[in-house]
């Protein structure tokens, strides 16, 4: 618990939280003003729909932030060489690690929920500026599609944040983490972009059946980290969002079946702990110089 | 005239085959390398507890590689190491809760004060009190400047805080990986007595490893010598000191042949030094006891040769350049005449 309330201190004062939370947030603004002049066509602000467009930044570019977040967060110990320090006092490296997994956690179910509530801010503001009326948020299922998009979306924030944080422990630096970890995080959405195109030329014969248009698949590189997250993203209440895009989500939704939620959910669970398990073990092997 | 038998090396306490259970810290046989790269080539050492020790050696010589290996952040390739009379391995890492280490340079969260610096390391590792973080920044003249960040701190802050955050936990052992770089002359004599009161008063054991040879000497109850990956010498420095004891004797340029000739029956044993050349001519180095500098004198008087200078010559850097290796405008006097060869020792003799 020690661990974890340190590890609180150093993000809380680090600039780097604060500064991915406001860019965030600041992109999210630009957004629903750009959102805005849309708005003659629908003439209504409604949820679950902006739910999301809000569920984009939190989970979609969110995911990416996280990426480069825990990146920093664990890679910093080795730049800083601070990792010395600790492991120099006798404290276990897995418990280290798991307890900065945890606080990582904490931090990213906060910055959601902060992304959440001055999204909706953001969505009564559009309402005002650009004179529409805005739903409530709790009409209907309002309550229940806001709960749905922060279960489903959370465990694949933290998956993607564990992608960024197990490459720094592998490569012992926090820049490296970042780069490699975007580096995987658009280069997976590019393949499987590819993949997605050589599989519809493949198969465009199958496409269309008797019954009209039938989607094929899922096929595995739906599999892969990024997508089966992806996958999960799409299945958010308010549609289809620009999260599951990001991840090469476009062609997929339209072709491809998606993977069944369960299923996809049950991948990103055992991509969140392996990325996790092989982080623990590296550095339980690594020489610390 | 007749040479007296020269007297015989002070006897020298050999701690390697001291049993490890009386020790602190002790190594048997340790190897390690990196890649291809050998730094220790099997490492006996044995820290006494209650003492401060002394760790010298050479840049590369092993130094920091051992303390690394003591602090479970490298694995050893070979051989043992010993922590409080029992065998500590990679995985005990509880045992290093007696241990407080300040390895290589400081490390630090620039963004934090060096308050929260201790107060995020004390959630680490032996349960400790956050009132010990007052305490410890008190030691080593840090409260004036523990709310503000670290990146804003001076080198020698740094190197306080790292000190700090070793003492933090109350530790029985203390390895300290050259404290005194950047430290003031201030900073030095703080952190001396800091030293002198945990071995003294508390009975904790220190082992220092630095460059700054007056410091250990100054310091040091006993000192390793460490070079190329083996320890070459250790004992208690007093007895390090008094089994090399040396005077140091001027004569004229022109007496030197004469005076070498004399000064070498006087420790037929031990090798002679003089310095043919520059501002340091006719400075020679005789391997004997200070206490025999009178009977030294009068040999080389009784032969009409007059000394301009005599002092002890035996200091702990002398004993550091001659162990581990050459240097510069000092040379051997030969078996058969002034001082020529190849200079046994290094830095200047004055």
């Amino acid at each position: 618990m020690r661990l974890i309330r340190a590890e609180l201190l150093k993000a809380r004062r680090r600039q780097a939280t604060w500064v991915l939370l406001i860019v965030a947030l600041v992109l999210m603004g630009v957004t629903f003003l750009l959102v805005g002049l849309g708005l003659q066509f629908t003439r209504l602000l409604e949820f679950p729909q902006m739910y999301a467009i809000i569920g984009q930044f939190a989970f979609g570019l969110g995911g990416l932030f996280a990426v480069v977040y825990a990146a920093a967060l664990v890679g910093a110990d080795w730049n800083w060489g601070v990792l010395r320090n600790v492991v120099a006092r006798g404290e276990s490296r897995a418990g280290y690690l798991l307890a900065k997994a945890i606080a990582l956690a904490v931090l990213l179910a906060v910055a959601a929920l902060i992304v959440f509530a001055a999204g909706i801010v953001m969505v009564y503001l559009t309402g005002l500026i650009y004179n529409v009326p805005v739903a409530s948020p709790l009409r209907g299922r309002g309550l229940q599609d806001l709960l749905d998009n922060m279960v489903l979306g959370y465990p694949v924030l933290l998956q993607r944040a564990a992608l960024g944080f197990t490459v720094a422990v592998l490569l012992r630096s926090q820049l490296a983490g970042a780069v490699i970890g975007i580096a995987l995080y658009v280069g997976e959405a590019i393949l499987t972009s590819v993949l997605t195109g050589l599989t519809i030329a493949q198969n465009f014969g199958n496409l269309i059946g008797e019954g009209g248009f039938k989607p094929i698949g899922p096929e595995w590189y739906q599999f892969l980290p990024i997508s089966i997250g992806g996958n999960v993203l799409n299945t958010l209440p308010g549609g289809s969002s620009a999260a599951g895009v990001a991840a090469g989500g476009g062609l997929e939704q339209l072709f491809l079946r998606p993977v069944p939620l369960e299923l996809a959910l049950a991948g990103v669970i055992v991509y969140l702990a392996a990325s996790l398990a092989i982080g623990v073990m590296a550095l339980n092997r690594q020489e610390i110089v | 005239m007749t040479n007296p038998p020269p007297a015989a090396p002070a006897p020298f306490t050999p701690l390697a085959g001291a049993p490890t259970s009386d020790l602190a810290v002790a190594t048997r046989g340790l190897v390690k390398s990196y890649g291809r790269q050998p730094a220790l080539l099997g490492l006996d050492m044995s820290v006494p507890a209650g003492v401060v020790y002394g760790f010298l050696g050479p840049n590369g010589s092993g130094k920091t590689t051992a303390l690394r290996l003591m602090t479970g952040l490298l694995r050893p390739k070979a051989g043992s190491i010993t922590l409080f009379g029992t065998p500590y391995t990679w995985h005990d890492r509880r045992r290093l809760f007696r241990v407080g280490s300040l390895i290589e340079t400081p490390s630090f969260y620039p963004y934090l004060s060096g308050y929260e610096n201790l107060l995020v390391l004390s959630a680490a590792g032996p349960p400790t009190d956050p009132s010990r973080i007052d305490r410890v920044l008190d030691y080593v003249g840090m409260s004036g400047r523990a709310k503000s960040a670290v990146q804003t701190y001076s080198l020698g802050m740094k190197q306080r805080l790292g000190i700090a955050a070793a003492m933090l936990s109350n530790p029985d052992l203390l390895l300290l990986d050259e404290p005194a770089n950047g430290l003031d002359p201030g900073g030095m004599v703080a952190m001396r007595e800091t030293l002198r009161y945990f071995t003294g008063e508390l009975g904790k054991t220190v082992v220092i490893s630095s460059h700054l040879l007056h410091e250990v000497e100054q310091l040091a109850d006993v000192v390793g010598i460490i070079d190329h990956g083996r320890l070459i010498r250790e004992g208690p420095l007093a007895e390090l000191l008094e089994a090399s004891g040396r005077v140091r004797v001027r004569v004229t340029p022109e007496d030197m042949t004469r005076a070498a000739e004399i000064l070498r029956r006087l420790a037929p044993d031990r090798p002679l030094y003089g310095v043919d050349s520059g501002d340091q001519a006719g400075w020679f180095t005789v391997g004997v006891a200070p206490a025999r500098a009178t009977e030294l004198n009068r040999a080389l008087s009784e032969a009409g040769i007059y000394a301009s200078g005599l002092e002890p010559g035996s200091d702990l850097e002398s004993i550091f350049l001659e162990l581990t290796g050459p240097g510069t405008n000092v040379t051997a006097a030969g078996p058969a005449g002034p001082p020529t060869g190849p200079p046994p020792m290094a830095g200047p003799l004055a």
